[in-house]
């Protein structure tokens, strides 16, 4: 089960915006975290991902276990929100 | 059990699908379409679209894209997020495996578009999203103050550099030619622009980097067969496109040597019922506004075809 879900940002990432349309068709809510208003949290967004790049989503789990999907990703966005 | 039969499907949701789709949808034929990327295609991860008629001070590609999905939406289109992997012709219907099982359709429309080229060079896939990109509107916000190279000369590198200058200190742009190819108005506001140094002749050779940051990229100067290297926080890759048509390998729509699909003059293609329309297709002009006519071309010669199964 998720509990909760923040994704990492930018105004014009067209990306950022299908995980947000993605995980919305879904019936999931989320946090943003929008790089561009928030560019001090540019760090935290890499060490979560290791990579410089938007949209990264962390799904947290029940069990707060922790999941972190790079990109607009379907193969890995699908199960880690089942 | 009776198969679900959708009278058209477009896999692709870029501006020559979503056209397509505002055409079809009018018509009353029931339409859906398929995206496994981003809604609007590259046009979407474009900053700024100076070139397409009727938006006289430009408009962000984001945009565009947006009001192209509400505009087909409002007519009644579906939009699938998910991956069509074949079309195989059977009992005079297409069958489509996607993401969500196998479906069946009247008539298709390819429209999935290009994708960005890569170089091939060492340190590409290493560095990727960690100095190497190809996205400027997804990853340029992490150059802030930073010096980054863009390689190409095409109208892509250009607009891209522009959009990058909101960010980076200064960009170094690397052309393999003599000359940009980009158009002559984003020529001349590259020169305009203090941040941005154009190289000629160059042809990159590797990516290198130093405790897991891309630090410069070492390159050729062709005229003088010198070795020069540019120093560097990152690297964006804009040197031209490739048909997104790996899905169509084992079909029977016949691509030409690039992957590109052939079509005749009516936009269709080798197998009945199975259309193309926008970048993908052999000929295309690789313009949005080109793509938005094909896809209306495409939606006509649609609905000539389903007329023409149900007088059958």
């Amino acid at each position: 089960m998720v509990k909760n879900i923040t994704i990492f940002t930018t105004n014009t990432c067209a990306y950022c915006k299908m995980v947000k349309q993605f995980l919305t068709n879904k019936g999931f809510s989320y946090d943003e975290v929008n790089l561009d208003n928030e560019p001090e949290k540019q760090k935290e967004a890499f060490e979560l991902s290791g990579q410089l790049t938007v949209p990264i989503t962390l799904i947290t789990k029940s069990d707060d276990s922790k999941q972190v999907v790079v990109g607009y990703n379907l193969a890995q966005l699908v199960p880690a929100i089942s | 059990m009776t198969k679900k039969i959708i009278d058209f499907v477009a896999i692709g949701a870029g501006p020559a699908a979503l056209s397509a789709a505002i055409y079809t949808t009018r018509e009353d034929i029931e339409t859906v379409l398929y995206e496994k990327g981003v809604i609007g295609g590259l046009a979407a991860v474009t900053d700024v679209i100076d070139n397409y008629p009727g938006f006289a001070d430009g408009i962000s590609g984001l945009e565009l894209a947006d009001n192209l999905r509400k505009h087909a939406e409002r007519f009644g289109t579906e939009i699938r997020l998910g991956e069509v992997s074949s079309i195989i012709p059977e009992d005079g219907l297409l069958k489509l495996v996607t993401t969500d099982g196998d479906i069946y359709a009247k008539s298709v429309l390819l429209a999935t578009g290009c994708d960005y080229k890569k170089l091939g060079i060492k340190g590409e896939v290493e560095y990727l999203s960690r100095g190497v990109h190809y996205c400027a509107t997804c990853d340029g916000a992490f150059y802030r103050d930073k010096k980054l190279v863009v390689i190409g000369g095409g109208n892509s590198a250009a607009q891209e550099s522009l959009f990058l200058t909101r960010f980076a200190s200064s960009i170094d742009i690397l052309v393999r030619g003599d000359k940009l190819k980009a158009s002559e108005i984003l020529i001349e506001e590259l020169k305009k622009n203090p941040k941005i140094k154009i190289h000629f002749n160059v042809t990159p050779n590797e990516i290198v980097g130093e405790n897991n940051k891309v630090t410069k990229v070492a390159a050729t100067n062709t005229v003088t067969n010198e070795p020069v290297d540019y120093i560097t926080d990152g690297v964006f890759i804009f040197i031209g496109l490739n048909p997104n048509t790996g899905f169509l390998k084992n079909s029977p729509v016949a691509l030409n040597e690039v992957g590109q699909i052939i079509t005749d003059d009516d936009l269709k293609t080798n197998i009945d019922g199975i259309f193309a329309a926008g970048d993908v297709r052999q000929a295309a002009t690789m313009q949005i506004a080109s793509a938005v006519g094909e896809g209306a071309k495409a939606a006509l010669e649609i609905r000539e075809y389903l007329n023409s199964l149900a007088r059958k």
